[in-house]
């Protein structure tokens, strides 16, 4: 009840419009979270216009979902939520015009993973370019009766992309190096059900979550890691891990590190906060304190979204595009690499050309000059 | 429809339930010709204009009521142009939040020290046309006095500039009839987009000081003590940088603050002179941050259960009605109750300072107020509960919503504005001047 009336709370200050990416990049208000809350406001005066009805599921699908109207709201609009709810009630009152998401649905339903490809090949990519350096990979991939300490969730797109193959390589050789008992679920990760959520899917995201609930319980492990804060999210929040400790891997390896080597480079990064980390999942001083220990001269990015999240590379390209290349100019990033802890945003970022490296790429680099 | 269309009516009033069909444009133009080119559309579909700044302002007059109409949104045109710290001034454009042009300013050791609490998103357009003000009027006045000139375009298209003194503009019969007028930006202030388009700004800046001022809060038996106090403040020209003033607030928002309260920064050597108007404690400075971070979010908070609304956004309490505050606000709450508003909050810049229709100025509490809102009211009784408080500001001499808020009310500046625009011409928020004006917004609420 409280939330069916969030949107009624909206006192339309306007003091979210600045703030949000999509205004920035699209220069209309139709893109703020005022909008949003205002058309529902008045929706009794709109109802029967078909065809507003239908631009406006198409809107709630335009945003990121980085959670920043919310964060400065005063009003306590649950702005998140009334996106999750109206997303929801989009796809379930009109499927048809969200076909491109079916394609997403099928896979997940079929493949268990974004990209539709075999499951079985979901720890296959990965172990054939490590195999040389880490012999003995392949017993940390999970099969029944196998236990860990530490289970590894690597997500769709670690486990997948090629992109992503050294941030995983980095990842693998740092939780080697520091003795971690861990195990990676290979074909029995199931997709976390993220993007299900985002599209507003609860029971299709619960399909996937149970899986991977009783693996994880199976393989007794007492924490769980993930390097994607939309894992993050889903297994920490969703999934229901009880009795198991679900951290991000730069909260992990801030608390397991000690007293790393440190980089002594005078590059200067500059740091993007992944928003579902920072923002949603409130992981703010880990990932810097990491950062500080392994000698990272970075300076702060603002903390606004990279323009990948809540689907829209998906549902608006253009825009996503758009949302990047405005803050590409606005941030004077040149020829500066991104330091982030996202797989999602390094993606996006690395579609408009900005180079960019993972906090665990740099630790992998410390220990690596070290050991030279 | 198209949400484009739609989404421009959204605004902080209680009148935001607009027949939306009759918005036959919604523009977001970044330049000066932009705006000439809307215009000319206008003129050519015969279609009155309303602009918008941050959509902040509580009057309803940026939605420009019900008639069929264009809206320009200045949120594009925010540019800062020049900056001038020698003669002291900065041109911008109108779109520029206090907030966009601080953010320029402050790493070059200046201010532009116009500071309402929404401040991140009203611009100045918007504040020039509300003659806005934050905490701090009573030192560094409203809008109008941190304003150096505005340059406008007209509805048929002509260009004036307006300062203090008059009206510049390329036909000199038009320049010759304003100032015949008497025209000045005393005019502009607070003439909610009835005049024109202001399309560039000049604004006063000064260097930041670094004056140290210390926090303290100061705790009374009820608002008439607080209204005494305050009023002994202006006779002093106390020399308050910030004061906020906490009448009453519901327990779902209160916290554990002891109401009333008036919270106050000041230079430091002035301590001993305020303990002769009142008593207070002093606060460390994280205190007073504190403080003034539950002021700020005060109009945006809601109850836990319900939802809050301003009914009638200012109270303009002076001379009498502040000596005998409490009384004032009495009457104003029985008055909510019988028609079914709970009080939720009441607070304000104190000692503050603003303009009545005459443009003198006049200086006391901007008392804001906060209601939860009665489930099922008709927008016609919402409006007949802000008419009842109208009538009763004039009975116990409150100024009925500051004029800045309320045009509507002011029969002076309404008189104003007439006679001005019988020589600038309409097309800008005529429905202000419309018999039917309260008709029409009663079915907006
Ligand atoms: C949370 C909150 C706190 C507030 N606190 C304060 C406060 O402390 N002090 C205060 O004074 N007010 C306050 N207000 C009220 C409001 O912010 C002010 O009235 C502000 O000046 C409005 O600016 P805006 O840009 O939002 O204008 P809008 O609301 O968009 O428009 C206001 C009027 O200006 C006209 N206008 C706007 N731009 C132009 C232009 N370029 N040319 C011609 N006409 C134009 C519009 O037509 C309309 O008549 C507050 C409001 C809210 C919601
Ligand atoms: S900040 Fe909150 S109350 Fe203000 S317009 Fe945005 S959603 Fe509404
Ligand atoms: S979640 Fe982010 S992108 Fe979406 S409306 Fe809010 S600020 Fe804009």
């Amino acid at each position: 009840m409280v939330h069916l009336m969030s949107f009624e709370k909206c006192v339309r200050c306007g003091s979210c419009i600045k703030f949000c990416p999509l205004f920035t990049a699209r220069e209309d208000e139709k893109f703020t979270p005022r909008a949003k809350t205002y058309i529902l406001q008045v929706w009794d005066l709109l109802e029967d216009d078909e065809e507003l009805a239908k631009e406006f599921r198409r809107l709630v699908f335009q945003c990121t979902m980085c959670g920043r109207c919310e964060e400065v709201c005063s009003s306590d609009v649950d702005l998140l939520h009334i996106y999750h709810e109206q997303r929801s009630k989009a796809l379930k009152t009109a499927p048809q015009e969200f076909e491109y998401l079916e394609a997403l649905k099928k896979s997940l339903a079929e493949s268990k993973n974004i990209y539709g490809l075999d499951q079985e090949d979901r720890a296959v990519y990965w172990i054939d370019e490590l195999i040389d350096e880490i012999p003995d990979i392949e017993d940390r991939v999970y099969e029944p009766g196998k236990t860990a300490e530490v289970v590894v969730f690597l997500g769709c797109l670690m486990s997948f992309r090629s992109s992503q193959m050294d941030v995983v390589r980095s990842l693998f050789r740092t939780l080697e190096r520091i003795g971690t008992d861990y195990l990676v679920l290979g074909a029995d990760e199931f997709c976390c059900g993220h993007p299900l959520y985002l599209a507003g899917d609860d029971e299709g995201a619960e399909l996937l979550r149970s899986h991977n609930r009783e693996v994880m319980q199976a393989a007794q492990a007492k924490t769980v890691i993930t390097g994607c804060p939309g894992c993050l999210i889903q297994l920490k929040n969703y999934h229901n891990l009880e009795g198991i400790e679900v951290l991000h891997d730069t909260q992990y390896f801030d608390r397991e590190l000690g007293r790393p080597p440190t980089l002594d480079d005078s590059e200067e990064f500059a740091y993007h906060d992944p928003c579902e980390l920072h923002r949603i999942m409130g992981v703010k001083t880990e990932p810097r304190s990491v950062m500080r220990k392994v000698g990272v001269n970075f300076r702060e990015m603002d903390l606004s979204c990279c323009g990948g999240g809540g689907l829209v590379r998906m549902t608006d390209p253009d825009l996503s595009d758009k949302i990047a290349e405005v803050r590409r100019q606005k941030e004077h990033l040149g020829d500066t690499t991104v330091v982030t802890c996202c797989p999602s945003c390094r993606e996006q970022f690395l579609s408009v050309g900005i180079e960019t490296r993972d906090i665990v790429e740099m630790i992998d680099e410390a220990y690596q000059k070290e050991e030279e | 429809m198209k949400i484009r269309d739609v989404v421009i009516g959204a605004n902080a009033s209680i009148f935001y339930r607009l027949d939306f069909k009759k918005i036959k444009g919604a523009y977001y133009p970044k330049t000066e010709e932009d705006v000439d080119e809307v215009l000319a559309r206008a003129r050519e579909s015969r279609l009155g204009v309303t602009v918008k700044g941050g959509g902040s302002g509580l009057s309803g007059a940026c939605t420009g009521g019900n008639a069929e109409r264009f809206i320009i949104s200045t949120l594009l045109m925010n540019r800062i142009l020049t900056i001038n710290e020698h003669e002291g001034y900065v041109d911008v454009q109108p779109g520029a939040s206090p907030d966009d042009i601080n953010e320029i300013l402050e790493p070059r050791g200046y201010k532009f020290y116009v500071a309402p609490s929404s401040r991140d998103i009203a611009t100045v357009g918007g504040i020039l046309n509300t003659d806005g003000g934050g905490n701090d009027t009573w030192v560094n006045g409203t809008m109008r006095d941190n304003t150096i000139r505005a340059k406008m375009t007209l509805y048929d298209g002509r260009k004036i500039v307006v300062d203090h003194k008059g009206v510049r503009s390329n036909d000199g019969a038009l320049e010759n009839e304003l100032n015949r007028l008497g025209f000045t930006l005393n005019d502009v202030a607070s003439s909610h987009g009835t005049l024109g388009f202001i399309t560039e700004l000049r604004v006063a800046i000064r260097p930041l000081t670094e004056l140290e001022v210390v926090g303290a809060v100061a705790h009374f038996d009820d608002a008439t003590e607080l209204g005494q106090t305050l009023t002994k403040m202006i006779a002093a020209k106390s020399p308050i940088k910030y004061g906020e003033a906490l009448v009453e607030a519901h327990p779902d928002i209160r916290e554990d603050l002891q109401l009333p309260l008036l919270i106050l920064q000041f230079p430091e050597d002035y301590t001993d002179d305020l303990r002769t108007i009142t008593d207070f404690t002093m606060l460390q400075p994280d205190e007073v941050e504190r403080m003034k971070e539950i002021r700020i979010k005060l109009p945006k908070r809601n109850p836990r259960e319900g939802i809050q609304l301003a009914l009638f956004e200012g109270y303009g309490i002076h001379d009498q009605s502040l000596l005998k505050m409490q009384e004032s606000v009495d009457r104003i709450n029985e008055l909510l109750i019988s028609h079914d508003y709970k009080p939720f909050a009441k607070y304000g810049h104190a000692p503050s300072k603003w303009y009545v229709g005459s443009n003198e100025p006049a200086y006391g509490m901007v008392m804001h107020s906060r209601e939860i809102k009665p489930e099922g009211k008709s927008g016609h009784e919402v409006l007949k509960a802000i008419l009842d408080i109208v009538d009763l500001c004039d009975e116990i001499g409150m100024t009925p919503k500051p004029e800045h808020k309320w045009p509507y009310g002011d029969r002076i500046k309404r008189a104003r504005l007439e006679k001005i625009r019988e020589v600038v011409g309409q097309g800008f928020n005529d429905f202000i001047f419309c018999d039917d004006c309260g008709e029409m917004l009663g079915s907006m609420v």
